[in-house]
């Protein structure tokens, strides 16, 4: 399952991250969100195009694209 | 000289603690990547003398913006001291920062900034050991309230071992004949001087490299931060509210409008109308009369009443605007709403080739264009960095201010406040239709990643609100006072010159007339002919105060009201009939840049962006100017038929130059075809 998929509030553990653009890969797991870390979906935008997000203790915004490329399962 | 760099994670108060120790006032908000430029102050502690630097914020020092990048260029390249301040809140991700550093062998100290809050939650944090499991010392501040002094500044040589790093530099040594010190910059995201072999293969380590770093920073941090109580950073129980995007949107509307109509309808006059009165009673007439008393020479006299204070006083009456404008922006930006509008806006944004983050730019804009062009370089992507800021002119920035109140409060009378905002809408509007334009064209994005860090909601700390309304008042006193009085002095004395050198009170025979009648053809068609107009509008764009300078200039008028009713005459210099003072408001909120923000533009981007802004803002204004001017003149079908002919025409003379460019045309293929 993806990140976008994920039901919101539910707690999420990463298992991969396959984002193809290594820049935003990189600043993503440099921010925290590498494997094992968990995830939670806290809002999506009207038309579903950005996500907030929660992990590592702080609150970020991510694009539905990088969050299809977030691999996650259910904590 | 001792040198000290601030640097740290985006919004954890670098500026704050810079501001409290050099006691400046600089730029401060609650939402990240305010500051993009470095800043510096030299401070004076117990007889030494210090030199401060605050950079802009850096998650890593594998640099995703260009502000980032800049950050990071003067972090690695000056050999001087570093404070690292990070935010007690989110101290894993804040060490990460240190942890590169440490890799580089770079000695810092670490602050550890909001700890009231963290602490209120019922955690804890050991400074001690923290420094000692870190080998980095730690203290704990506040970055609102510390009081520089040496002893916060001792130097301390750093003691730490990276167990996880030296099994990715004997990896890579064994496969290339690198430095360690390349190696751990690459390791680091600085690639350069490397093969694309060698940069692919230690690119390969860098997820695992992440990983163990976070690894490392787990078992320090779970011996010296004592976290009871699991909370997001940053989300705050109104989130769900706020979030909602109809709720966001009526609040924004609503706090827009109600806004615009405090500061330029309400308390703003009243407050201009008081200042103004006291500066002409206690100031200006004073020197007038004083002025009478000693000499009876009318160019003396003409010269002090009109070039300097006439100009003078039209502007420095809008400085309680300008300040209530400034406190309004601050109060938006303090509360860290910014972050919540750019994630609730970004969807529509995108649609127009934009990123919610341009919502910042915008509100930005709405104090200073040209500030707002230079904050674009927080943008993640280059196009995007462009577009925006050759676009944020199109946002009208206070000094456009005094041009709408000054001519809506005479021609639209009880309209005036929905006049002012449908030009607000009308900047946005025109923005929004570029930027689409754009998008399709020379300046295509692909849907940028919004990656924003959500800052916690904040009581308005109204103490900064006033500083930032009075810091940006004195700024604009500090131009009415250079900029404004010279240029004005030297407007006066061109329309009071004539080209004997003699002096002149028939403006038709001075240099400026002369001048400016050779241009009011090309406005004649958007009912601007005046040579007053025409001269306004060319000194504007050095800076748009300087419109209503100009214009009082002129007309011979000393004070705001009087050229109020000058411009109803017709035999003023500078007078309007109801369309053509329409057609002035659109022409003067859209034709072109200031100086300042096109030297902003050309530095954020390149030459050719600089005049691509001019001429498609100048365009635009005309076309509009030109159809508003016409379909009131003489009719909505007039408007739109003129407006495509003038259409025609511009396509033509793009065309001409495009020709032109090419010389060798009649030889060439390519351009015979």
């Amino acid at each position: 399952m993806n990140l976008f998929n994920a039901k919101l509030n539910a707690k999420c553990v990463v298992k991969s991250i396959e984002i193809e653009d290594e820049k935003t890969k990189f600043r993503l797991m440099e921010l925290g969100l590498i494997e094992g870390e968990v995830v939670t979906v806290i809002k999506r935008s009207l038309m579903k195009k950005t996500l907030l997000i929660s992990f590592n203790s702080s609150c970020f915004t991510i694009n539905e694209t990088e969050a299809r490329r977030v691999m996650v399962e259910y904590a | 000289m001792r040198k000290i760099l601030i640097v740290g994670n985006p919004n954890v108060g670098k500026s704050t603690l810079f501001n409290s120790l050099t006691k400046s006032n600089e730029h401060t908000g609650n939402f990240h990547g305010v500051t993009v430029s470095e800043k510096s102050k030299v401070i004076n502690i117990e007889n030494e003398k210090i030199e401060l630097v605050d950079l802009p914020g850096m998650y890593s020092l594998n640099s995703f913006s260009f502000e980032e990048e800049v950050a990071k260029n003067v972090l690695l390249a000056q050999d001087c001291e570093r404070v690292v301040l990070v935010d007690a809140n989110s101290m894993k991700r804040n060490l990460y920062l240190c942890l590169q550093m440490m890799e580089l062998k770079i000695n810092f100290k670490i602050f550890i900034n909001n700890y009231d809050y963290f602490f209120k939650n019922g955690n804890e944090i050991n400074s001690k050991k923290l420094s000692e499991k870190l080998g980095v010392d730690c203290q704990i501040i506040n970055a609102k309230k510390i009081k520089s002094s040496l002893e916060l500044f001792e130097r301390k040589n750093n003691n730490y071992y990276l167990p996880y790093l030296s099994k990715y530099i004997n990896k890579i040594k064994e496969k290339y004949n690198l430095g360690e010190q390349k190696i751990i910059l690459a390791l680091n995201g600085d690639f350069s001087n490397l093969e694309i072999d060698q940069k692919n293969y230690i690119k390969a380590f860098l997820p695992n490299l992440i990983k163990d770093r976070y690894n490392y920073l787990n078992n320090i941090i779970s011996t010296s931060i004592n976290v009871k109580n699991n909370y997001i950073y940053g989300l705050n129980k109104s989130d769900k509210i706020v979030l909602n995007p109809i709720i966001m949107l009526l609040g924004f509307l609503i706090t827009f409008f109600v806004g615009i109509y405090l500061i330029f309808f309400l308390i703003g006059p009243f407050l201009s109308g008081v200042f103004e009165t006291i500066l002409t009673r206690f100031l200006f007439v004073p020197i007038i009369n004083l002025l009478c008393g000693i000499t009876d020479n009318v160019w003396l006299i003409e010269f002090f009443e009109n070039a300097v204070f006439g100009g003078v006083l039209t502007i420095i009456s809008f400085v309680p605007q300008v300040c209530l404008l400034f406190a309004f922006l601050t109060l938006l930006e303090d509360s860290g709403l910014i972050a919540r509008m750019a994630f609730v806006f970004d969807d529509f944004l995108s649609f127009f080739g934009l990123n919610g983050k341009a919502v910042y730019l915008m509100l930005l804009g709405l104090g200073c264009n040209t500030m707002s062009s230079m904050a674009s370089r927080n943008m993640p992507e280059k196009n995007l960095r462009v577009k925006t800021a050759i676009l944020n002119p199109y946002i009208s920035c206070f000094a456009r201010l005094p041009v709408f109140v000054l001519i809506a409060s005479v021609f639209f009378l009880k309209f005036s406040f929905w006049v002012v905002c449908g030009l607000y809408l009308l900047g946005l509007l025109v923005l929004l239709f570029m930027s689409f334009i754009l998008n399709k064209t020379i300046l295509k994005t692909e849907r940028a990643g919004l990656l924003i860090e959500f800052p916690p909601l904040r009581k308005i700390d109204i103490k900064h609100v006033l500083k930032e309304a009075e810091k940006n008042g004195l700024d604009l006193v500090k131009r009415i006072f250079t900029i404004v009085l010279s240029v004005g002095i030297i407007v006066w004395i061109l329309t009071h010159t004539t080209f004997s050198f003699g002096f002149t009170q028939n403006i038709t025979e001075s240099i400026l007339f002369f001048i400016a009648d050779k241009l009011t053809w090309l406005f004649a068609p958007l009912g601007l002919n005046s040579t007053g107009i025409v001269s306004s509008l060319f000194v504007g764009i050095m800076a748009k105060e300087l419109i209503v300078s100009t214009m009082s200039i002129c007309n011979n008028t000393s004070s705001t009201i009087a050229l109020q009713q000058s411009l109803l005459l017709s035999t003023s210099v500078v007078n309007f009939s109801f369309a053509s003072a329409v057609s002035f408001l659109i022409f003067s909120l859209l034709y072109c840049p200031c100086i300042s923000n096109l030297a902003v533009i050309k530095k954020e981007t390149e030459s050719f962006f600089m005049w691509f802004s001019v001429l498609s803002q100048f365009t635009i204004a005309y076309m509009l100017s030109f159809f508003v001017y016409q379909s009131l003149t003489k009719g909505f079908a007039f408007g739109i038929i003129s407006c495509f002919v003038v259409a025609l025409i511009f396509f033509a003379i793009v065309l001409l130059t495009k020709k032109i460019k090419h010389p060798k045309c009649l030889t060439c293929n390519k351009c015979k075809n």
